[in-house]
């Protein structure tokens, strides 16, 4: 990884691009404090995330990218677990994303397909009242039908004032869902800005006669295609 | 099944590879898997048979010190407990047979057990097997690899057990039969582990299953070898019939029958099953949903208790009723006729004064020292678990540190380590006072402590290899513990300077009752122990997470 420095501001939802490999989930795990930096530091609201996890993590909830639950507890144990943990779960927003995931609240997570255990960790996430919502790949498993649950719930978020990284290579839901964008290439930001920041950078996509903004598929692609001319480093 | 005319058209273009090289390719792989379990066991027959003959001509000369160890010890209760009935201890091969084929034939059992969930449960529970069912591969063929890779390491265990023997100076023929009857062992458990692979739908419920019925074959064989009028009942147990089999004491190989007979039962029995139910599931149904119970959910520390409560209550268990048996039988030790010289050479072992009933209990003691050592390492084994199934990274995200996690682990299992250790103490007392033995029970508790400084020692230096060598952690811990165990038993068998003995913490341990507690050496082992656990806090502070 080179140096980065992402912002996520309060009711902002962070597109973090990069197809796999690129070092997305890396970046993740530096600002956890679960991996060790080789060298420098990595940084969550200013706090040293190797030197103080805790007190970072206590701001932060985070959803991985593969489901690492207890297999022979329920969701609700789970639930109950995790919050007693965290200490700072709406109870009442729970039940309703519960409701809205269509969660079996008494299966136990053995039982669960891929999906639905994605579903059980962003249940628990989003019922946090954590400052900054960190989420690795979250819609991975999930069918069409809950992908559309997984963005009213981001956008629930944003309206409460949460800021939501969303780590992703999925382009059309960051395109449907994010504020602000950057696009990792090997460990370095090739480019970071708004939508319609990448979009003017981008230039205009020349179809047969007609000229159109280019879409965030053509932006991304743009940064691979060997050419990586404009990036801004 | 896919037409026969596809299947044809295949094996005319030769594109696929036969079904032979494909479960040849699957057997080596399977053999691969298990190199680390297989070189640790054979090392541990190799030296076990080597110091057995190696010690017993040391120690006993002359036909006369035999003579008199025969008479003293051919009827003692409390060490056929351990080793088996013997038949012939005047013979080096005789004396062998009793000490080594007892105690390895348990030690079989277990890997046999280890080695069936590992290539057949395990295998299904992480999903790999699905993977080469979906290939061209059928299930009988993977069935069958998976046995030829432990029919390798059954060889390797042999040729290991033989090899120590003739190397301690046995004959060649007998070295090889002895060696032959403890592995006869293996395959009726690789036969016990394969079906309860069968029915049980996880990994774990298996290796309990499995264990509860090499726990039932010991359990028999202490009744058969040491109530008398129950001899019989050795043929009820594997364990049994590899005594049966009477190495260096008129060989009976008719009996090599029984063992091969369960084996082919139990798995034909076991690929019966396997060809018949569904990939994921056992014969037992598993129960996918449950009424939430609430209790210890506050912390990490809390469910990790959850979690290994179930499993504690089962090491007590065990314990207690091994602890009650030993109560009971020493009631049955006297020492009208065994001679100072023979007490002296006892004495070298560390058991100065077996012949009394106190005697025995403190050398017996030394037992249950190993195994509450081993269920500590097995402590750090589960945290290394927690870590590798990757639920740590889940855990460490959330405001949890990992000196409070590692902290937490260590205090549960420096608990459990107390609760075993007073159990040991507890249940000894309950069965001497039970067969009319007069020894306080502040007497055994005491020896029960014992238990405690060199499990917490070694859970010390689990942590430690845990928080440095995540992927190798348990298993250098367990192997410590075998070593240092027979370290004490070789050097002082064999003679060796007493500074070269003493390395071991098991030779600094007092043998409560027949002698008094060492206050000092358990003071200073606790204390490394604790070091040892902070310098784990430390280095694990200073760590990657490493997944499976």
């Amino acid at each position: 990884m080179d140096s980065l420095d992402l912002q996520v501001a309060p009711g902002e939802v962070y597109g973090y691009l990069g197809p796999n490999g690129s070092g997305k989930t890396t970046t993740i795990r530096l600002l956890l404090g679960l991996h060790r930096p080789t060298s420098g530091h990595a940084e969550l609201f200013g706090i040293d995330a190797w030197r103080d996890p805790v007190a970072a993590h206590r701001r932060v909830a985070y959803v991985a990218g593969e489901p690492s639950l207890w297999p022979a507890m329920t969701s609700t144990e789970t639930f109950e677990f995790l919050a007693r943990i965290r200490g700072d779960v709406d109870v009442a927003y729970r039940d309703l994303l519960v409701e809205r995931f269509h969660l079996e609240a008494s299966k136990r997570v053995r039982a669960l397909s891929k999906g639905n255990r994605q579903k059980v960790q962003l249940v628990a996430a989003f019922a946090s009242r954590a400052e900054l919502l960190i989420l690795d790949e979250p819609t991975s498993g999930l069918d069409p039908l809950m992908e559309v649950a997984f963005r009213e719930t981001v956008n629930e978020a944003k309206e409460r004032g949460q800021a939501v990284f969303l780590s992703s290579h999925i382009l059309s839901e960051v395109e449907a869902l994010c504020d602000r964008v950057g696009i990792l290439r090997e460990g370095r930001l090739v480019d970071q800005g708004s939508l319609a920041e990448l979009r003017q950078r981008g230039g205009p996509v020349i179809t047969a006669l007609t000229s159109r903004e280019p879409s965030l598929e053509e932006i991304f692609l743009h940064h691979y295609d060997g050419s990586s001319d404009s990036a801004p480093g | 099944m896919p037409p026969a005319s596809a299947v044809r058209a295949r094996g005319a273009a030769g594109a696929v590879p036969a079904r032979g090289a494909a479960g040849a390719a699957l057997a080596r792989r399977a053999f691969r898997d298990a190199r680390v379990r297989t070189i640790a066991f054979a090392y541990l027959f190799a030296i076990y048979a080597y110091i057995q003959p190696a010690g017993y001509r040391h120690a006993y000369p002359t036909t006369s010190d035999r003579l008199g160890f025969a008479r003293s010890f051919g009827a003692n209760k409390g060490l056929r407990l351990f080793y088996g009935e013997p038949h012939d201890l005047l013979s080096v091969g005789g004396y062998s047979a009793w000490r080594v084929g007892g105690t390895l034939a348990i030690v079989a059992a277990a890997f046999g057990l280890l080695a069936a969930v590992r290539a057949l449960r395990t295998e299904e529970d992480t999903g790999r097997l699905e993977l080469v069912l979906a290939g061209v591969v059928g299930r009988g063929t993977t069935f069958g690899s998976s046995m030829a890779a432990i029919a390798g390491g059954v060889s390797i265990l042999w040729a290991a057990e033989f090899a120590g023997f003739v190397l301690g100076g046995l004959p060649v023929g007998g070295s090889a039969y002895l060696a032959l009857a403890t592995a006869s062992v293996v395959p009726v458990f690789v036969g016990v582990g394969a079906i309860a692979s069968q029915v049980a739908p996880t990994r774990r419920l298996a290796l309990e299953l499995g264990g509860a019925i090499v726990a039932i074959a010991l359990l028999l064989r202490v009744i058969a070898d040491t109530v008398s009028g129950w001899g019989w009942l050795r043929w009820a147990t594997p364990l049994g019939w590899a005594e049966e089999m009477q190495p260096f004491a008129g060989a009976r190989p008719l009996v090599l029958l029984a063992p091969l007979l369960a084996t082919v039962l139990l798995l034909t029995g076991a690929a019966k099953i396997a060809m018949r139910r569904d990939i994921g599931t056992g014969l037992l149904p598993v129960k996918d949903t449950a009424e939430p119970k609430l209790r210890l959910l506050s912390s990490p520390t809390a469910l990790a208790l959850r979690d290994e409560r179930a499993g504690l209550a089962v090491w007590i268990g065990g314990i207690g009723l091994f602890a009650f048996i030993l109560g009971v039988i020493s009631n049955g030790i006297s020492s009208a006729d065994i001679s100072p010289s023979m007490q002296r050479e006892l004495a070298k072992v560390g058991a100065g004064s077996i012949a009394t009933p106190a005697g025995y209990l403190g050398f017996v003691f030394i037992f249950f020292v190993l195994t509450v050592s081993l269920f500590a390492c097995a402590q750090m084994g589960a945290a290394r678990h927690e870590e590798a199934e990757k639920r740590l990274e889940t855990l460490l995200a959330l405001p949890v540190g990992r000196a409070s996690w590692l902290g937490g682990r260590l205090a549960i299992a420096t608990g459990a380590t107390v609760v075993l250790s007073f159990a040991a103490g507890l249940f000894t007392w309950v069965g001497a006072s039970a067969a009319g033995v007069s020894i306080s029970l502040a007497k055994l508790l005491e020896a029960g402590l014992n238990c405690v400084p060199v499990a917490l020692l070694f859970l010390g230096v689990a942590a430690l290899t845990f928080a440095l060598a995540p992927r190798a952690g348990a298993g250098i811990a367990y192997g410590l513990v075998s070593v240092t165990f027979l370290w004490q038993l070789v050097g002082s068998l064999v003679g060796a300077p007493k500074w070269l003995v003493e390395l071991t913490p098991f030779a600094h341990v007092g043998l409560v009752p027949a002698q008094p507690f060492r206050v000092g050496d358990a003071l200073a082992m606790a204390a490394l122990g604790v070091l040892a656990c902070g310098a784990a806090l430390v280095a694990f502070r200073r760590r990657d997470l490493v997944a499976a």
